[in-house]
């Protein structure tokens, strides 16, 4: 029995795996991109869950650091360039034998010939210089430094806080990056948005078969690898003695720390860790959907992650994932509208009501999501009845 | 061998004078009961001993360390341990996992099987071997309070305090308590006993020190303080008072 969790989990993995290629019904590409972003969310969600589930930390400021990824990942590949010569008119510095350029911030213009400095220069040059963008990988990777040392330096700043105020000091966090992002329009290009290259640019052979920048296989298979990366990382977290200890920090910090805890360094490593863990998830998803914009940090958006681990049970993050992808399903299906005796129903307004409903009924009437206790019911199978059995061995009794 | 002195502290809370120069010296392993009113100053020594709240002033040694400026994890690791005065057990992790906390937190065991070997010899000492999977939240009262004492000796201090450990507690669990305290002194630990189970608290005791108004009146054996004038004045009690009651 206790065997089922881990059992199911190995068949949705293998399900996950094999499903684009065995799926053979309509509108491919739209479905791949719902399982994608279901992805997406499943990882926010999950690192929340370890954040805020185990570890006690309510933290609103999951999505600022999301984002701090995704514009990490945005600005590099913006910015920064590799050239052959040096184009005299950017910042640059002699790289091995190139120039790493790094192009002047003109914000948001319709001139931009005329005003970015590598734009000018490569116009001068023909083809006769080289020009490589950064790779993207190295973009992911500085996206998630930057968010995990963003998430190290709000760890550390909101030792002394619990509960409510936590949540507002982080809720203020995600607000100020989104106002920044918004207001340093040479820099971020505001509302405008950056225009990211692909996640695999100029196509990808995998196994033989090739792929285009547009295809959605590539994408999908480095999402789905991302989180179970994430996974088997919180995993082993879980299962070690920071597992232990940060759940020791949610039941009673002082309590903890009276037993030999050093509860701040595990409240600010855990802030790390699942905050680049957000940020990661970002970088991937702004070079997937090749955009990055201040909404992305809405306040919306962290209720529906919180609504997501919620639903699927915040204490436990695989069933914080699975919830996620539930969710980002359901919203999607529940997008076509009918007809009711000749009244139709706007699904695409509604089905946020239905969302909102389900919300409500599972933190009314169960507090650890849907999923959560699924999990527990199979992993903690016998536990009562060994209890029983070892009470009555020692006591003779016969009832429990 | 276990030395904890206390000199002359101090605290205050904005104009309440909670503890007014305490001085206090244990050598060895002893069994001290601290006696006192509500209010006395109990709690606030407590705290301090254990790291949560800093002295105003004055300086607390165990073992030849300055410990009043540490923080709660490094006095537990220097070797001072504590129960709380109401039960702090980690309601939503297991027994065993509540035994593992100190256990790996102090890094003397490692995961595997010596440590839940360790942990099961605690919970058969503690009559609650049984419920070593249930989480802590399923545990009575009384279950819950032996769950801490058995946090304390997977901690293994060398000075323990236990605030209240007899508050609300059946009397078939006091026993495993006082066999549990007994069993603490023999191993060569010194305990620092917190209670106004008078009963308790003077069939326990080799020594007695007692607070009122953050004060220390009375420091001695359990004879002699219950002799002391102040000490009936403060707390215990005349005998013509109790008879007009």
């Amino acid at each position: 029995m206790r065997q089922v969790p881990n059992i199911a989990g190995l068949c949705l993995v293998l399900f996950f795996a094999a499903f684009p290629l065995v799926y053979t019904g309509g509108n491919y590409d739209y479905v791949m991109h719902v399982l994608i972003t279901g992805f997406f969310y499943a990882i926010l969600a999950s690192s929340w869950s370890m954040l805020a589930g185990y570890a006690g930390q309510f933290s609103f400021g999951h999505m600022a650091f999301m984002g701090i990824g995704a514009y990490g990942a945005a600005l590099f590949s913006h910015y920064f360039y590799l050239t052959a010569e040096p184009t005299g008119l950017c910042t640059e510095y002699a790289f091995f034998g190139n120039w790493l350029v790094i192009k002047n911030a003109i914000g948001v213009t319709s001139t931009t010939l005329t005003q970015d400095c590598l734009e000018q220069a490569i116009s001068g040059w023909g083809d006769s210089v080289k020009v490589w963008r950064m790779p993207v990988l190295l973009g992911i990777v500085l996206g998630t430094v930057a968010g995990g040392l963003s998430g190290l330096l709000v760890g550390l700043l909101v030792l002394r806080l619990r509960a409510a105020y936590l949540a507002l000091f982080t809720l203020g966090f995600s607000e100020i990056i989104k106002a920044v992002i918004s207001a340093e329009i040479d820099i971020t290009r505001g509302q405008a948005g950056m225009v990211l290259p692909a996640l695999f640019n100029d196509g990808v052979t995998i196994l033989g078969t090739e792929f285009t920048r547009t295809d959605k296989i590539p994408p999908y298979y480095a999402m789905f690898f991302l989180l179970l990366a994430c996974l088997l990382i919180l995993t082993w977290l879980a299962r070690s003695r920071f597992g232990l200890f940060v759940r020791a920090l949610r039941e009673d910090a002082d309590a903890a720390a009276a037993l030999g805890v050093n509860t701040t360094r595990y409240k600010v490593f855990v802030f790390t860790i699942t905050t680049a863990m957000a940020a990661a998830a970002g970088a991937v998803q702004a070079h997937y959907i090749q955009i990055v914009t201040p909404n992305m940090l809405f306040l919306l958006q962290m209720s529906l992650v919180v609504a997501m681990a919620v639903i699927g049970g915040v204490e436990n993050f695989v069933a914080a994932a699975l919830g996620a992808i539930f969710l980002q399903v359901m919203l999607e299906l529940m997008r076509t509208s009918f007809s009711i005796g000749g009244v139709t129903v706007d699904m695409t307004t509604w089905r946020l009501v239905f969302f909102g409903v389900l919300l409500m009924v599972v933190l009314r009437f169960f507090r650890n999501g849907l999923i959560a206790p699924l999990i527990d019911y199979f992993a903690r199978a016998g536990v009562a009845e060994e209890t029983i059995a070892k009470r009555t061995a020692k006591t003779g009794e016969t009832q429990p | 061998m276990i030395h904890l002195k206390v000199t002359n502290l101090h605290k205050s809370f904005g104009g309440l004078h909670v503890l007014k120069g305490v001085n206090l010296e244990v050598n060895g392993p002893e069994l001290i009961g601290v006696l006192g009113p509500n209010g006395a100053g109990k709690t606030t020594l407590t705290n301090i001993l254990d790291g949560a709240i800093k002295p105003s002033s004055g300086t607390v040694y165990l073992n030849g360390r300055r410990i009043d400026q540490l923080q709660p994890y490094e006095v537990a690791r220097a070797g001072l341990g504590r129960t709380f005065q109401v039960t702090r057990s980690f309601r939503r992790m297991t027994v065993l996992e509540n035994l593992y906390v100190p256990a790996l937190a102090l890094g003397h065991m490692s995961q595997g099987r010596a440590l839940t070997e360790r942990a099961t010899e605690v919970l058969e000492f503690l009559t609650i071997d049984h419920l070593r999977n249930e989480y802590a939240r399923a545990l009575s009262g009384g279950q819950q309070k032996l769950l801490e004492l058995g946090r304390l000796l997977m901690l293994d201090p060398d000075v323990i305090i236990l605030d209240e450990p007899f508050a609300g507690v059946h009397p078939k669990l006091m026993e495993v308590i006082y066999a549990y305290i007994r069993r603490m002194k023999s191993e060569g630990k010194a305990i620092i006993l917190i209670s106004h189970q008078m009963d308790a608290i003077f069939a326990l005791s080799e020594r007695l020190i007692v607070l009122n108004f953050g004060e220390l009146i009375a420091d001695g054996s359990p004879e002699d303080v219950k002799n002391d004038p102040a000490v009936i004045e403060a707390y215990l009690g005349r005998d013509d008072e109790e008879d007009a009651a």
